[in-house]
């Protein structure tokens, strides 16, 4: 009979994790209980954090190092089929912030700079908070890799808005008005009008507004002949949205379903016999009976994704001082397995208000800080007897999308 | 008060001066004595090492309070706090908020007697209370306590309530020096004084080298009278000029606020911690702010920081009657050093609040004043007196009208909700902008019917029009993105300036015709900077925004404090100077100024 996993988490790692149990023959449910992590990110399928990629490129002397990629991981992205990964080379994003940066692949609205070489990319103008096409312009123009790629921004008078409200209504609401083929073709035309008007450009930049369901861009640009893209956001990009469209219709081609449910315990403990130490009994919010499986995966995500939780020990005692010192980080499912950051496993902690917060909140250079670094200590992803743990749960490092997509793979490979 | 025995009397204008007057120190007294002497007609230069209301101006409880605390020590310290209160009010109405206070009295050992003792002392307290338009104290029974704060807990006998103002004590400050910039005044924000040159024989004060700290131009300016307002730097700028520290000494007293999301309560509460201080959480502006602690403070003043120990120590004790505090959201928290008055010996909240104007003609160096100690209820009070010392060594006849003069933007009210209905913006936006403003509300209504596309919300939690951030850029010296938020509260709410960082150092960059690179490397100072101020108080939600916060900046700007970043912004330096100058209209203030 197939092994039964559950994979806690909708997330990128989650699905890697799903996707590469199921292709196993595992009979495969996913568990989430909301948004998180990758539903919040902006759309750069980052390999390692870029600004050390970029500081390898520069102490190299060369182009950006960018490794093979493992044929799962290609073949995940094929299916997924909203990622661009190029097979050796990595891509370059200009970012709402207005700088151009480096990541290993994009979601397929975003812009790429790469092919782009002495020639003007059009910014049109727009009246949005977030959006300033003259600031943007001149200090992507200033970027190191835009000087040397003789590449100049321009800002344009387009009309690229067409009802009064999308001056306020939120990003992901705009991108998804041109889910709509109309929209799109209107679209296509003030942009056919601003190339004009400009004299010819390389490519169009736009805000992050391409599409909710799939990515919009590649169409827009085949048919109007330049490369058409969005900038990156950080936070609360539509690409999440994409990615979300994208999860549910691979979930849904492997079979493997998905339900809504908030997980409150992990539990081992009821092997059956033969193989001691696995089967994990999983204890939902608001359901008596456990859901058995031989094996799961955490995919839960980090602080930033809801999985772990910061609770300081002060914070609930009343008038008395806690009862001891603890970790302030826990997991936010109760489950057998040890909680770390990237110097090692918490241990006892020698103050009883928890340890000093001063220095270690956020990130400095190369260390990463402690709210991105916290997660599950594991050997390789495996945090407990028949408990894996994918993506940013692990403990260690600030994870990347790519990193999520490995140890989800290896996750769902090893389950 | 004190003086002591001025300088020999004489007119010291003279031809040979570049100003009349050098004031250093641009915290609330530096800007009030600037205003003042201006006012009365002296050519006047202030320096201030880093912004505008950086120091205790900047960071203090937000109240012109009465000084209740003061009542038995000092009781003309509460009468100058109340009366100077009024004036105030009087001259900036757009600045003021009401904050009604109650006191909950525990049924502890003596808890009955203490409750009758501290109605005569409330009583006491009333018959100030006319002086700044505040109501007379209330008896509450433990039932009606809890009728007005349903969150308040404990076994209560009773308690009080009194009447105080809340403040912006950083507005307060810009409308000052506006007011002495548009009467003539020189203000030079990032400047610090190196040096004050006295003449050898005399020991006369004859001018100051400066030094601007981001381009590192340096200069001097002739001046025969130097006014050190430098709070709780007092000593240190004393000995710019070669004089001892102890010449004009301070008991610098750190205090710390621990600032939450939104109005917690309807009411200020005080509260007592476990070493007995009182304490309170008060609803400032948009959010509720818990304060203040008081411990002698030796350490760097330009990088005062709460320590996680004195936030728990805050909590604590506002936990005992209002236990929710422990469930709110902590956002952010902020800290200064009062410039207490000398004394060895007493603890730090027994100290004196009372304010001095030492003339160190006793020391040898005639010219040289020090402003030490005050409160900032009665900065203008502080600033008529030193300024009156000025006019008296200038032989000036003009009287002090700096309390009945309206400062910047108090001259008339403005309806934020008509203003909202023609800017095409949301109601809280404008009603904040008029609160900030006041009447000066109306120019920056003038650039969005110029621009229409700076009606656009650069900041939705305070929430800051795009207008707003380049008025203060342009009208009110600000000079960075961390000058902005000094100015008007960007990010400094509950995203903590994840989503308008960055747009602000784009917006800096374009005003000040610096490099974009310079405006994202000051995004990512402020940042980093607010994420230590927030660390201490992180509470269960804050921390999950601040790890999404450091993956949206990782992601946009690259790693906080990427030292490859300012390594090219260092490179860059010299193509400052190509970027096309500005229209001549726009740098006017600028070159009053500089």
């Amino acid at each position: 009979m197939a092994r039964s996993i559950l994979v806690i988490g909708a997330g990128v790692a989650g699905l890697a994790a799903a996707w590469s149990a199921a292709r196993r023959g595992a009979r495969v449910t996913v568990i989430s209980a909301g948004v998180g992590e990758t539903a919040l990110a902006g759309g750069a399928v980052d390999d390692v954090p870029w600004e050390q990629l970029e500081r390898a490129a520069r102490l190299l002397g060369s182009d950006l190092p960018a490794g093979d990629l493992a044929p799962a991981m290609r073949q995940f992205a094929a299916e997924l089929g909203l990622w661009d990964v190029p097979q050796a080379t990595g891509v370059r994003l200009a970012t709402v912030a207005g700088r151009i940066r480096p990541a290993r692949g994009r979601d397929r609205a975003l812009l790429d700079l790469t092919p782009l070489r002495r020639t003007r990319v059009l910014i049109p103008r727009a009246a949005r908070a977030a959006w300033d096409a003259d600031a943007l312009a001149e200090a992507l123009t200033d970027e190191p890799f835009a000087r040397a790629r003789g590449l100049r921004f321009l800002p344009v008078d387009a009309p690229v808005l067409r009802f009064d409200d999308e001056r306020r209504i939120a990003d992901g609401d705009l991108a998804a008005r041109h889910d709509d083929p109309a929209r799109l073709s209107w679209l296509l035309e003030r942009l056919r009008q601003a190339l004009d008007g400009a004299g010819g450009a390389g490519a169009i930049l736009l805000g992050p507004w391409l599409g909710a369901r799939a990515p919009r861009a590649e169409a827009l640009a085949a048919r109007l002949g330049v490369p058409v893209g969005e900038a990156l956001i950080g936070a609360g990009s539509p690409a999440g949205l994409r990615f979300e469209a994208a999860r549910d219709a691979l979930l849904a081609a492997i079979g493997a379903p998905r339900r809504h449910g908030r997980v409150r315990a992990v539990g081992g403990g009821h092997g059956g016999p033969g193989e001691p130490g696995e089967g994990v009994a999983v204890h939902v919010e608001g359901e008596d009976v456990p859901l058995a499986a031989d094996a799961v995966i955490l995919a839960v995500g980090g602080l930033a994704g809801g999985g772990i939780a910061y609770a300081p020990p002060e914070r609930f005692a009343g008038p008395d001082l806690p009862a001891r010192g603890a970790a302030p980080f826990a997991l936010s499912i109760e489950a057998p397995v040890t909680m770390g950051d990237a110097r090692g496993a918490f241990g006892v902690v020698s103050s009883m208000q928890g340890p000093e917060l001063d220095v270690i909140a956020w990130p400095r250079g190369e260390r990463p800080g402690a709210l991105e670094a916290v997660g599950v200590r594991c050997e390789g992803v495996r945090a407990a007897p028949g408990i894996l743990a994918a993506g940013a749960t692990l403990a260690g490092r600030a994870r990347t999308v790519l990193d999520a997509v490995t140890t989800g793979l290896r996750a769902g490979a090893e389950a | 008060m004190t003086i002591l025995p001025s300088s020999a009397a004489r007119p010291a204008r003279r031809a040979d001066t570049d100003v009349d007057v050098v004031v250093i120190g641009g915290g609330v007294n530096g800007v009030g004595v600037a205003r003042d002497a201006s006012q009365r007609g002296l050519k006047v230069a202030l320096f201030e090492r880093n912004d505008l209301a950086f120091g205790a101006s900047g960071n203090s409880s937000g109240m012109i309070h009465g000084g209740l605390r003061y009542l038995t020590s000092d009781p003309h310290v509460t009468e100058n706090s109340c009366r100077d209160s009024g004036h105030i009010q009087a001259i900036a109405p757009h600045l003021l908020f009401r904050i009604p206070f109650l006191v909950p009295f525990e049924n502890a050992r003596h808890g009955r007697i203490l409750y009758t003792l501290a109605d005569g002392f409330f009583e006491a307290y009333d018959k100030y209370q006319p002086l700044k338009r505040g109501k007379p104290h209330a008896r509450l029974s433990p039932d009606e306590l809890r009728r007005l704060e349903p969150g308040l807990h404990g076994d209560l006998v009773g308690g009080f309530s009194f009447d105080e103002w809340g403040i912006d004590g950083a507005r307060l400050c810009i409308a000052n020096a506006v007011d002495a910039i548009e009467r003539g005044a020189r203000v030079y924000v990032g400047h610090t004084v190196e040096r004050i040159e006295r003449r050898e024989d005399t020991g006369e004060v004859v001018a100051v080298r400066y030094r601007d700290r981001v381009t590192g131009e340096g200069g001097r300016l002739r001046t025969s009278t130097v006014v050190n307002a430098t709070g709780a730097w007092s000593p240190i700028t004393a000995s710019l000029a070669g004089l001892p520290a102890s010449s004009s000494r301070v008991r610098p007293g750190k205090g710390v606020h621990v600032v939450f999301d939104r109005r917690l309560t309807n009411y200020a509460i005080m509260s007592k911690t476990i070493d007995g201080r009182q304490i309170f959480v008060e609803p400032w502006e948009n959010m509720s702010v818990v304060g203040t602690t008081d411990d002698d403070f030796y350490g760097d003043l330009d990088q005062v920081r709460a320590t996680s120990e004195e936030v728990r120590y805050l909590i604590q004790g506002i936990a005992r009657v209002f236990p929710q505090i422990h469930e709110a959201r902590a956002i952010g928290t902020f800290a200064g050093v009062r410039p207490t008055l000398y004394a060895y010996g007493p603890t730090e909240d027994a100290l004196s609040r009372e304010h001095q104007v030492i003339d160190h003609a006793a020391h040898g160096a005639p010219g040289l004043y020090s402003m030490i100690g005050g409160k900032l209820a009665s900065f203008r009070l502080f600033a008529q007196e030193m300024t009156d010392v000025l006019a008296r060594r200038f032989d000036l006849g003009a009287r002090c009208v700096t309390h009945t003069t309206a400062l910047p933007g108090g001259d008339r009210a403005v309806d934020a909700l008509a203003l909202s209905r023609r800017l095409e913006i949301d109601a809280v936006a404008a009603r904040r902008l008029v609160y900030r403003h006041g009447s000066r509300a109306l120019r920056i209504e003038e650039r969005v019917r110029e621009r229409p596309r700076e009606a656009a919300t650069v900041c939705p939690c305070e929430p800051v029009i795009e207008a707003e951030v380049r008025y203060v850029l342009r009208h009110e010296l600000a000079r960075s993105v961390a000058d902005v938020a000094r100015r008007t509260r960007l990010g400094l709410g509950a995203c903590g300036g994840m989503r308008c960082a960055a747009r602000c150092g784009q917006i800096v960059a374009q005003e000040l015709s610096l490099p974009p690179r310079d405006g994202m490397r000051q995004a990512m100072e402020f940042l980093s900077r607010q994420a230590m101020t927030r660390a201490v108080a992180l509470g269960p939600e804050q921390a999950r925004q601040e790890a999404l916060a450091i993956a949206s900046v990782r992601s946009e700007l690259g790693a906080p404090a990427d030292d490859g970043m300012t390594a090219a912004a260092c490179e860059d330096g010299d193509r400052r100077s190509t970027r096309p100058a500005r229209e001549p209209e726009e740098r006017a203030w600028r070159d009053r100024s500089s």
